[in-house]
């Protein structure tokens, strides 16, 4: 179809060249006649004479101005309008009309008439058949009007048949039938070297496609190994499509979806700054966004039908007449286009070449913002592993602080264990003394008859056992720091022990006018613990409740349960009491610390007793907790395994 | 070079109006100056008023119980050259030879061989023919005639039987009724006419 269409350019384009080629030539041949028929004129018949008067002859005017306004016109028309039908045609009847005219100036030579044979002959230089019937019609219109008028100048009777005229018509016909002939066996063999030609040319180009088809995307394809940057490699890929596309243009955009904007990146080509599309192009607008957005190309021959009115404009401004987009796409993502403009129409090789450079460039755009990212990651990861690096260090350098400062503090938990136990063992002793000895000067003093002493020494020996009681308590809390605290395990019954425990602590609870409940679980039962530190415990939990609670209710619930797959027991303590705020429910369970620094003036204690129960409960593999608020009293629960492990000596350093 | 089909940048073709109404006024000025020319050399000359007996007042001398040709040429004149050509027609076409003068006209305003030109030299091979001088046209005065190529033929008895010209138009060889008539006469058959048209330059100029 293709080379068909070639092969019937190639034959127009044989006519035009002949068509041109001749009109020259009889240009030239028009000038010629002309000059030669005024020397023919001058010589033959220069001078008219009336006797012996002399004028120039007529026949030299008419070489002059007739033979001028019959071979001008044409010539001129041969040499600035070569090639148009218009033109051979006037020639033709301008040939024959000079024919007519010389003939005249030759005075009717029959040697002469051979210029009508030899004109038709040498119209038929043109190849076209066409010019041959005006030629021939001037030729029959001159003898028919002339036989009609001046029979004589053309028959050389005064009274030809009126048909006379056909006569010499048909022998001009019987020429023109081999001048036909011969036109259309020169224009069959014009046409058979057009198809020879256009297969030719049709094997050449498609070798020359194949070539040039390796050759771009080669170009393409080291242009895509070219420049750092992402722009710089796709101004390679432009300028390396102009390399292959001469006299045309192109561009590349590269879209993102954040932006639902194509970029434009890189231009190659004369004039494509003056294109009426933006450097940067929504998707979807114009024929490049929409292809774009479309993901398919659009490739156009007629940018008249096919393009908005102002850039199919352009494009013939510039000298265009092809038109292609192309969207980069990459597994059907869109990451760009190029739109290429030629001034040639694309073969089909040349689309099939654009697109496979599409495809590259895709994977090129894609590789490119892939090595950006992977540089970004990399400088992040290295900043990080920097940061980490110093944070190591720098924790590296508090660990070793820590090491040294929890070196130095056990140590001097240690020694402050040591002094404690030591000094607590030397200050019970005396103390010792001093309740033994203060509660014998009260039997003495009751002996004796003198009961007034009888208060202050009992003042003495409560101030004793309150200082034997702190120091007790400083001595079961360094023991349980410096590891030295160990349990002695046994199976009691429950509620025994703490039936017995009430015995003790009751008075204690009633002095401020409480009331007090206890209530058991339904099969308590036994457990294996610490006998003495679960009393301690809950002599603890009572005693204090009976200190802050004034008029009030204190419960004690005891029950079985459990949780985790493992039985325990809960001691819980409820008072009605002054009750905590939640900074000092934060500090109570630390040694020293009670509500607040007024509680030890107004209710007294050590502030060593919810410590203490605190570690105990730790020491058995139990806890303790506290619900309170200001004004409504508190609870505490404790609980304890039904079977209390024996104790590592780690866990119990660790449990304090 | 990716791109290969090779555009023709051939369009529509325009119509130019103007250019046909060029090509046509130049047509009708070829023409007319082509109808111009034609009606020049059709346009006969003056005939002679010849007498229809050999004037008396002739130089020239005609042989007696001869019939005699005499042809009257200005000896510069185109046209005539045909005149001539047709006259070695008719003499070629007589069955025996025939007395005939060609005169050359010579105004006195010229000097001697002005008249000996290729025209004379043509008439004097002429079979039979003799050139003759007519020095300032008395010959001419004498036969009444006007126009160059002007042919007169007396019979054997002295009287006139031809009276015109022998070409179709100014100039131009050729079958023409005069020359036909001519040959007829000559060769003493019936003819269809007894003169022609003369084509050929005056030989007098006008009011002389």
């Amino acid at each position: 179809m293709m080379t068909s269409r070639r092969a019937t350019e190639l034959f127009e384009q044989y006519q035009q060249d002949i068509y041109k080629r001749t009109d020259r030539l009889f240009a030239g041949l028009m000038a010629f006649q002309w000059i030669a028929g005024i020397i023919f004129a001058l010589w033959v018949s220069p001078l008219a004479w009336d006797g012996s008067v002399s004028r120039t002859h007529i026949h030299v005017w008419a070489a002059v101005f007739v033979g001028g306004a019959i071979c001008l016109f044409p010539a001129l028309l041969g040499l600035f309008r070569a090639g148009r039908p218009s033109t051979r045609y006037t020639i033709a009847i301008a040939q024959m009309l000079m024919g007519a005219l010389l003939i005249h100036l030759t005075g009717g030579r029959i040697e002469t008439h051979f210029h009508v044979f030899g004109s038709l002959a040498f119209l038929a230089f043109y190849r076209d058949w066409r010019v041959l019937v005006p030629a021939t019609v001037v030729v029959a219109l001159d003898h028919m009007l002339r036989g009609f008028f001046w029979p004589q100048s053309v028959y050389g009777v005064l009274v030809p048949s009126n048909w006379r005229w056909v006569e010499h018509a048909a022998w001009v016909i019987f020429e023109d039938v081999f001048l036909v002939m011969s036109c259309q066996r020169a224009i069959v063999e014009m046409r058979e070297r057009a198809d020879r030609t256009a297969t030719l040319e049709h094997e050449v180009r498609t070798r020359q496609q194949a070539e040039n088809v390796a050759s771009l995307t080669a170009a393409v394809g080291l242009a895509l190994t070219r420049g750092t940057e992402l722009r710089a490699m796709l101004q390679h890929c432009a300028d390396a499509l102009m390399a292959h596309i001469q006299g045309g243009a192109a561009r590349i955009w590269t879209y993102t979806d954040a932006g639902k904007v194509l970029e434009l990146q890189a231009t190659a080509g004369v004039g494509i700054d003056s294109a009426p599309h933006a450097r940067d192009i929504p998707l979807g607008l114009g024929v490049i966004g929409a292809a774009a957005e479309a993901r398919k190309p659009l490739v156009t021959h007629h940018p008249n039908r096919d393009l908005p009115a102002e850039q199919a404009q352009w494009m013939q401004q510039q000298g265009l007449v092809a038109f292609a987009a192309y969207p980069l796409l990459l597994d059907s993502k869109l990451v760009g286009a190029i739109a290429i403009y030629s001034t040639y129409e694309f073969s089909s090789s040349a689309l099939d070449a654009m697109a496979a450079v599409a495809d590259g460039m895709a994977l090129g755009v894609n590789r490119k913002r892939a090595e950006r990212e992977l540089e970004r990651y990399t400088r992040d990861i290295e900043s990080a592993h920097d940061t980490q690096r110093r944070n190591a260090e720098q924790l590296a350098t508090v660990v070793d602080q820590l090491r040294v400062m929890q070196r130095e503090a056990e140590a001097a938990t240690r020694a402050k264990s040591d002094f404690l136990a030591s000094m607590s063992h030397e200050l019970r002793t005396p103390l010792n003394a001093i309740i033994l000895y203060s509660e014998l000067l009260q039997e003495v003093a009751a002996d004796n008859g003198q009961p007034a002493s009888v208060p202050d020494l009992r003042r003495i020996q409560s101030a004793a056992n309150h200082l034997l009681e702190l120091i007790n308590g400083i001595l079961d809390l360094s023991k349980i720091e410096a590891g030295k605290m160990t349990l002695s395990l046994e199976t009691f019954e429950v509620r025994s022990m703490v039936e017995a425990m009430l015995d003790t602590v009751k008075p204690l609870l009633q002095k401020n006018g409480n009331t007090l409940t206890v209530n058991y679980g339904e099969g308590l039962g036994t457990m294996r613990a610490d006998l003495m530190k679960t009393r301690q415990i809950l002599l603890n939990l009572l005693s204090n409740a009976g200190k802050f609670t004034h008029g009030g209710t204190i419960r004690l619930d005891v029950d079985g349960t459990t949780a985790t797959g493992r039985s325990w027991v809960t001691f819980t303590v409820t008072d009605t009491g002054v009750g905590m705020t939640a900074d000092e429910r934060q500090k109570i369970f630390d040694p020293f610390t009670q509500a607040d620094v007024t509680t030890t003036r107004k209710y007294g204690g050590t502030g060593l007793g919810l410590a203490i129960v605190a570690r105990f409960c730790a020491l058995m593999g139990g806890e303790v907790a506290v619900e309170s608020r200001p004004g409504e009293g508190s609870r505490f629960t404790v609980l304890l395994p039904r079977q209390v492990a024996e104790p590592v000596p780690d866990a119990m350093a660790a449990g304090v | 070079m990716l791109t290969t089909d090779t555009s023709t940048g051939k369009g529509p073709r325009q119509r130019q109006p103007w250019l046909w109404l060029l090509i046509a006024v130049w047509l009708a000025t070829a023409v007319s100056g082509l109808r111009i020319v034609w009606a020049y050399d059709n346009t006969p000359g003056v005939l002679a008023r010849a007498p229809q007996r050999w004037p008396a007042a002739s130089a020239l001398t005609r042989t007696m119980g001869e019939p005699a040709l005499v042809v009257f040429a200005h000896p510069q004149c185109p046209c005539t050259r045909a005149s001539l050509g047709e006259l070695g027609e008719v003499l070629a076409r007589a069955r025996r030879p025939l007395k005939t003068f060609v005169v050359f006209l010579k105004p006195a305003s010229f000097e001697a061989g002005w008249e000996k030109t290729g025209l004379w030299a043509a008439a004097a091979q002429l079979p039979g023919a003799v050139a003759v001088r007519d020095d300032g046209g008395a010959e001419a005065h004498a036969f009444g005639v006007e126009t160059s190529g002007q042919v007169l033929l007396y019979d054997a008895a002295g009287k006139l039987r031809f009276n015109g010209g022998i070409t179709g138009s100014r100039g131009h060889a050729g079958d023409n009724p005069g020359r036909a008539a001519l040959v007829a006469l000559i060769g003493e058959t019936p003819a269809a006419r007894d003169g022609a048209s003369v084509f050929g330059c005056p030989l007098f100029a006008a009011g002389s």
